[in-house]
């Protein structure tokens, strides 16, 4: 019994973890119908900025995060000023080849700049134990998953509630006639997408403490964010949300009660048991624009 | 080519305009200019590139062509500017089609998506007012865009518009959805601000319609005006009598 409530605590910690890394990507697939497969590199780049700022530059952790959101959000800009005409056009085909490309070369510099040796973010957090009873987690853990729910709700109503949110949904649904509406559309691009590597930076900043942190791990991360952002219905930031911490309560259940062996296979057999009986994910019936 | 009058500065001036689709020209027009205050009609058959020619002028289009030539408002050049900047500018188009946004309500979509600049000529419509103008978006405010018909649409477009503060309103078959009631309520609204000093270019294949509002009417054949004269003068003539106004009486 106290193994499985503290399988769920974990569960619960990886689930709010999957959702955090989503979310840039979720916002990118509502607003700008774009996919990015660099994503989970972009992850590692944040991991280890965050890590080389506190290790080499000697920075406290508190600084190093948003050093490593700060060079994201460059990061993404910088791809969305390369990717600019296929993204008006529409070219899934060609943003695909270029954001996998994008994410192996960064991989490639990082393997480079970085080593292959795994290394460790320490943070204040991550030394800090609470133990309740039996169970235990890291005060980095709990952080994880207050970050996630604020991060979340705070992109909800910003979307909801503000201007900004409404300029960026109206991009969403009908960017060409968003344009007749006077929004300059290209800037609503470019914020998206600097978010999006704001995000994932913070995501990594705070969770690549959890692991040791590789160049190479950027592959995993893309991988179960996109499982993330399907299942949560396109583009639906509530429904990404109950997908994430769906999935990490699955993923740790599964793992402890089957085989960890298992566990993406059996992600993936239940992502596509979904699909087939709710084309549109969770949030199937308005999994259209952001929401 | 153009009649505008030569001592009035025309508002909207386009010089050499030229849209071609993969190569193939689906407008050039030499000149074509709409005077303050001024109602001009753009009529043709389907097809004779009536959207092709506002679009352009708006620097606007779902599709891909490639634009040359000048478009100037106010005696500036616009038409290197992006599509935005020439709505800030007051160049408003009321496209065909998609006019709502089909997740936001009706009030949403009349909530101003940037501060318009009073400036000369430009009248800022309240939501208030739309809905004074059209009481049928007041009943239907909490509705939203994907709820409404296509007549309700185009009141929503038309509304979104005269929120931005039009110095040029370019309306592209405004009629279509809306039952002749509605039409005669529009072409009369058109009526009443082009007397407040708006300019409008209104794309009409209902002929008979657009000659009760317009000053002038152009018509197009396969890209070129043909006509362009006063209301009165280019619907007695043969070309729009025989193959618009016949054929649709």
């Amino acid at each position: 019994m106290v193994n499985l409530i503290q399988q769920l605590i974990n569960g619960i910690v990886l689930g709010h973890a999957y959702a955090l890394v989503a979310i840039g990507w979720t916002l990118l697939l509502g607003v700008a119908r774009l996919v990015n497969f660099g994503h989970g590199q972009m992850y590692m780049l944040g991991a280890f900025i965050s890590w080389w700022a506190v290790s080499d530059l000697g920075l406290p952790y508190w600084a190093a995060v948003p050093l490593a959101m700060a060079a994201g959000a460059l990061f993404g800009l910088a791809m969305q000023r390369i990717m600019l005409r296929a993204t008006f056009e529409q070219n899934l085909v060609s943003i695909m080849i270029m954001t996998l490309g994008f994410g192996y070369v960064l991989q490639g510099v990082a393997a480079l700049v970085f080593g292959s040796t795994g290394q460790i973010l320490d943070t204040p957090l991550s030394q800090r134990d609470i133990e309740i009873g039996d169970l235990w987690l890291t005060w980095q853990d709990a952080a994880i998953v207050v970050a996630a729910i604020v991060v979340f709700a705070a992109l909800k109503w910003v979307l909801d509630g503000t201007r900004i949110g409404r300029l960026v949904r109206m991009v969403a649904e009908d960017p060409k006639l968003a344009q007749l509406a006077g929004i300059d559309v290209r800037r609503v691009y470019y914020g998206v997408f600097a978010f999006e590597g704001a995000a994932v930076a913070f995501a990594a900043g705070m969770i690549a403490p959890r692991t040791p942190i590789l160049t190479s791990m950027g592959f995993e991360e893309v991988i179960m964010t996109f499982v993330v952002v399907v299942f949560g219905g396109i583009g639906s930031i509530a429904g990404s949300y109950v997908a994430g911490v769906g999935l990490g309560i699955f993923a740790a259940l599964f793992g402890a009660l089957v085989s960890p062996a298992y566990t993406s296979a059996a992600a993936f057999l239940v992502l596509i048991a979904v699909l087939v009986l709710r084309p549109g994910g969770l949030s199937a019936g308005a999994a259209k624009g952001v929401h | 080519m153009s009649a505008a009058p030569d001592t009035i500065a025309p508002v909207l001036h386009a010089r050499g305009l030229q849209a071609t689709y993969a190569g193939n020209r689906a407008v050039e027009v030499e000149s074509l200019a709409v005077a303050p205050g001024e109602i001009v009609g753009v009529v043709g058959a389907n097809g004779a590139g009536k959207s092709t020619l506002v679009n352009a002028l708006a620097g606007w289009s779902r599709g891909a062509p490639s634009v040359s030539g000048e478009v100037s408002l106010d005696g500036r050049r616009v038409d290197a500017w992006p599509t935005h900047q020439r709505v800030r500018a007051g160049l408003l188009l009321v496209p065909e089609g998609r006019l709502a946004f089909a997740r936001m309500s009706v009030e949403e979509n009349l909530t101003a998506a940037f501060a318009p600049q009073s400036g000369r000529g430009r009248r800022i419509y309240t939501r208030d007012e739309i809905y004074a103008l059209f009481p049928r978006l007041h009943e239907r405010r909490g509705h939203l865009g994907s709820q409404l018909s296509g007549g309700e649409r185009q009141m929503l477009g038309i509304g979104r518009a005269l929120m931005m503060g039009p110095r040029v309103l370019m309306l592209d078959e405004p009629s279509i959805g809306l039952a002749p009631m509605l039409v005669a309520q529009v072409l009369e609204t058109m009526r009443t601000l082009a007397q407040a000093g708006l300019s409008i270019l209104l794309v009409e294949q209902n002929v008979r319609a657009a000659l009760e509002v317009v000053d002038r009417l152009v018509l197009l054949e396969r890209g070129r005006v043909v006509l362009d004269g006063p209301a009165g003068q280019v619907g007695a003539d043969p070309r729009i009598a025989q193959a618009y106004l016949g054929a649709n009486a």
